[in-house]
């Protein structure tokens, strides 16, 4: 469905030196200097998949998503949908994308928010009858019932996604680039707008690449992740794998009456830890110790600590996901 | 005095790092203005080829020509633009900002714009001035350049520019009650650039009239430096207009602290 | 002919949105509107008080002036009512990166933003206009004829691209520099030039309004035309090659723009 190989994206940017004198001289003698924003990215996703694309800021995700959405042109590689290129028939490859940038919006500011979708059905050509059914469709999904009549100014940031989201879907499209789509959302908001992503991937078979930072969105809508940074891949595949790979971080939970516990116990001397693979908290009584399992296997841990102190309560967790990808964002900016 | 001071070298630097980060379109800016300057100059010449005075209420035609650049050139280093910026803060409702911030609004906006112009002074004043100077020459054989007139006009510049820096702010407290500020300000433009003399001489206009613009501030703005550079006025009548410049500037800048004080009351009662 | 009924139909489209968005801040429109008549009166003025002075100007006389200058608000009118909107390409929209959105929607990129707004301040402009010609008519002693009179109207449309043709290739600058509205702006003070006869300015000046920045021909050579009835091969013709030129180049350079556009943020 979507194709993509070896795409790059190179921009040009003024240099300026600081100062006073450095304007100056600019006004002269403008520089300018090379920015590799995305090296080297290959990728594919099937039809029907949530894909959940992530990478620390500044990774040259924005940038990858906007090639696809055929408002960047690469430097060199390759993106296509259903073999289409956006460069060579714009107009019918937009014709079959919904692009939502959470922090934009695509909706006519000062109309009433029913106005944004009768331009919008105008533009992709949506006949009369299959716009009533579709209009009927998202306002189940998405309620918008409340809001529709009222101007789009006055919409809280959670209503306008949900409208956001609806007008990139007003032609059916059959891949939706979502970016951000619950940036400053509250709780209950963000709930409700991943449901509605679901539900319309599991009805629609619509294809959905997915960016954010609330890797809770990951975790519950994308069976599949690429990761980037710096311009590039630095993993592609799924949650359980990317858990197998680099999810070997445990996190042992206990409760203990020994006073100096932490000292007494000092893993990472008896262990010869490296500092990355351990952190210690402690908290009045409670302990939690997170460590790399393939350094000192669970057991020895156990064995060890219950040796060590008495313990009244002791549980061992799997790390999340959120853990392992500050770990890799970490490992990728170092 | 220095130390309050000090605390506004970072506005008049923020001001310089604007302009030159868009110099290409500062520079494009200021040749559609120099585009402007040259169609008044065509017509102005065509009129005295087709008028059988050499001398029309007083300007001979090299004269015209000196005062077609240096409205431009005055225009340009009187002009401010706290109309819009106000304006824009008044109508999201940042302006409630300013109110908790420990420094002057209004200090740190025309420091602000100084440095704007920092580029603007130094690129345009040599140039202009010695263009002009060549025409007089040219005209006359004689150099016509005097150093006290000159040096007037810079302070007749300098109290125009307050005098325009504090009436736009105060022009721009009118979002209050027009949202649309871009109309508003058309019309001020067109007004203040008729009254002001950008148009054309005041000294053209009906006699009862002229006398009326004179004593309006707008006169004050750009008709009164011009004036004074090519030596139109002498003596007590100098004195007597920049004296009223004086007066305008004191009197715009009372009234902008007055808008302020009494809007500052009114974000109070509103809640911002 | 699918697409052209498409257009229009898009047009209508956004006319009305743009109409149903001004009842909610008429007054703001009405200011416009004053503004735009304000300015063509304070240059009104100017004229007037000119010729106060002087019997004709080089052997114009004050009314055929002021049906030049009234001629040249007509189509600078319908340019500002219909395509203001690409002044906007070059001072934000590009710069904010919201051009985005066009590009992802199925319908051209330069039509979509030039349908979008609809200036009405322009009515300003275009109210002046036609109200100086029709006062100016009777005195300026014009012969007609068919010929003339519907070429008078043709030409109105191609002037109207002229303005339109070199609005879009400077906007579309904008790709590149981020920001274009002051190059706009000065082609835009060359347009004052087209408010007066050619004859007035020297040959550089002349030849640069004719051939280079051709906004002579939306004002001064079709009403010298229809004042004089000279030579409308020159005076209407090469107001339409032009127009064409220049919006044929307008294109080409937004076309290219679009795949230079940068976006805005990472």
């Amino acid at each position: 469905m979507i194709y993509v190989e070896n795409l790059r994206k190179e921009f040009k940017k003024t240099v300026k030196e600081p100062g006073l004198k450095g304007s100056i001289k600019s006004l002269f003698y403008p520089k300018s200097e090379k920015v590799v924003a995305v090296k080297d990215i290959s990728f594919e996703v099937p039809e029907g998949e949530v894909l959940g694309f992530i990478g620390p800021n500044g990774a040259g995700k924005s940038t990858v998503i906007k090639m696809l959405t055929g408002i960047l042109t690469p430097t060199s590689g390759v993106c296509t949908i259903n073999g289409r290129n956006p460069r060579e028939n714009r107009k019918s490859y937009v014709k079959e994308i919904g692009v939502v940038f959470g922090q934009r919006t695509q909706l006519w500011w000062d109309l009433p928010l029913r106005e944004t979708y009768g331009v919008l059905k105008e533009i992709y050509e949506v006949p009369e009858d299959k716009y009533k059914k579709r209009m009927a469709f998202l306002n189940e999904v998405l309620d918008l019932e409340s809001f529709i009549t009222s101007p789009v100014r006055t919409l809280s940031l959670g209503q306008r996604m949900r409208a956001d989201i609806a007008a990139s879907l007003i032609h059916s499209p059959k891949v939706l680039f979502l970016d951000e789509p619950t940036i400053g959302l509250d709780v209950v908001v963000k709930d409700n707008i991943r449901n509605a992503i679901e539900y319309i991937n599991k009805e629609e078979k619509t294809t959905v690449v997915l960016t954010t930072h609330d890797l809770a969105d990951i975790e519950l809508l994308a069976k599949r992740i690429v990761m980037i940074d710096k311009g590039s891949n630095v993993f592609d595949g799924s949650i359980s794998e990317l858990k197998n790979r680099y999810g070997q971080i445990r996190e042992l939970h206990f409760d203990t009456d020994t006073k100096n516990a932490e000292k007494i116990l000092s893993y990472g001397q008896h262990f010869n830890f490296e500092p990355e693979d351990l952190s210690v908290e402690c908290e009045g009584s409670q302990m939690k110790v997170r460590f790399n399992s393939s350094v000192v296997p669970v057991s020895e841990m156990l064995s060890y600590t219950l040796g060590k102190i008495s313990v009244n309560d002791i549980s061992v967790k799997d790390a999340d996901i959120e853990e392992i990808i500050r770990r890799l964002y970490k490992q990728g900016v170092e | 005095m220095r130390k309050k001071l000090r605390i506004y070298v970072p506005f008049i630097n923020a001001g310089m790092q604007e302009t030159t980060t868009y110099r290409v379109n500062w520079l494009f800016y200021m040749f559609g203005n120099v585009l402007g300057c040259f169609i008044s100059y065509f017509i102005w010449n065509a009129v005295y080829n087709s008028s059988e005075n050499s001398t029309m209420n007083g300007f001979t035609m090299p004269q015209m020509i000196v005062y077609i650049f240096l409205m431009f050139l005055t225009s340009t280093l009187v002009s401010s633009g706290g109309t819009y910026d106000i304006g824009e803060e008044i109508r999201d409702g940042s302006i409630a900002m300013r109110l908790i911030k420990p420094i002057s609004y209004n200090a740190t906006f025309l420091f602000q714009e100084l440095g704007n112009k920092a580029m603007t002074i130094c690129i345009l004043i040599v140039p202009m001035v010695v263009g002009v100077e060549i025409v007089r020459f040219n005209f006359t054989g004689a150099v016509q350049f005097n150093i006290l007139y000159f040096l007037l006009y810079l302070v007749s510049c300098v109290l125009a520019y307050l005098i325009n820096f504090f009436f736009n702010i105060c022009f721009g407290f009118i979002a209050f009650v027009i949202k649309y500020l871009w109309g508003a300000n058309l019309m001020k433009n067109c007004i203040v650039g008729f009254l002001s003399g950008q148009t054309i001489p005041l000294a053209f206009m009906p006699e009862v009239l002229e006398k009326v613009f004179l004593i309006l501030p707008f006169a004050s703005l750009n008709y009164t430096p011009v004036m004074i550079y090519i030596g139109m006025y002498n003596g007590t009548t100098l004195l007597y207009f920049l004296g009223l410049q004086v007066f305008w500037a004191l009197f715009f800048w009372g009234l902008s602290k007055l808008l302020w004080s009494v809007s500052v009351k009114y974000l109070a009662v509103q809640g911002g | 002919m699918k697409l052209l009924r498409r257009m229009f139909r898009m047009h209508r489209i956004f006319v009305v949105q743009e109409l149903k968005r001004m009842t909610e801040y008429k007054s703001d429109f009405i200011i416009g509107i004053i503004g735009f008549l304000l300015a063509q009166l304070t240059n009104l003025l100017f004229i007037w008080i000119i010729f106060s002075q002087i019997p004709s100007l080089l052997g114009w006389s004050i009314s055929q002036i002021v049906f030049i200058y009234g001629f040249s608000l007509i189509p600078k009118g319908i340019d500002h009512l219909l395509f203001d909107n690409l002044w906007s390409i070059g001072y934000f929209i590009v710069r904010k990166g919201d051009f985005d959105k066009y590009l992802t929607r199925p319908i051209n990129t330069l039509f979509h933003i030039m349908v979008e707004k609809f200036q009405l301040d322009a009515l300003g402009e275009l109210i002046m206009g036609v109200a100086l010609i029709c006062v100016t008519l009777p005195i300026v002693g014009i012969e007609w004829s068919i010929a003339k009179i519907l070429l008078a109207l043709a030409v109105i449309p191609f002037a109207t691209l002229i303005y339109v043709g070199i609005k879009t290739a400077t906007a579309a600058i904008a790709f590149w520099t981020k920001r274009s509205g002051n190059i706009i702006y000065m082609f835009y003070m060359v347009n004052d030039f087209a408010k007066y006869p050619a004859t007035i300015y020297n040959n550089f000046v002349k030849n640069i309004i004719t051939y280079i920045i051709p906004f002579a021909f939306t004002a001064f050579y079709p009403a010298k035309y229809i004042l004089t009835g000279e030579n409308p091969l020159f005076n209407i013709g090469m107001t339409v090659i032009m127009s064409v030129i220049l919006m044929f180049i307008g294109v080409v350079i937004w076309n290219k723009g679009i795949n230079a556009y940068e976006s805005a943020g990472s």
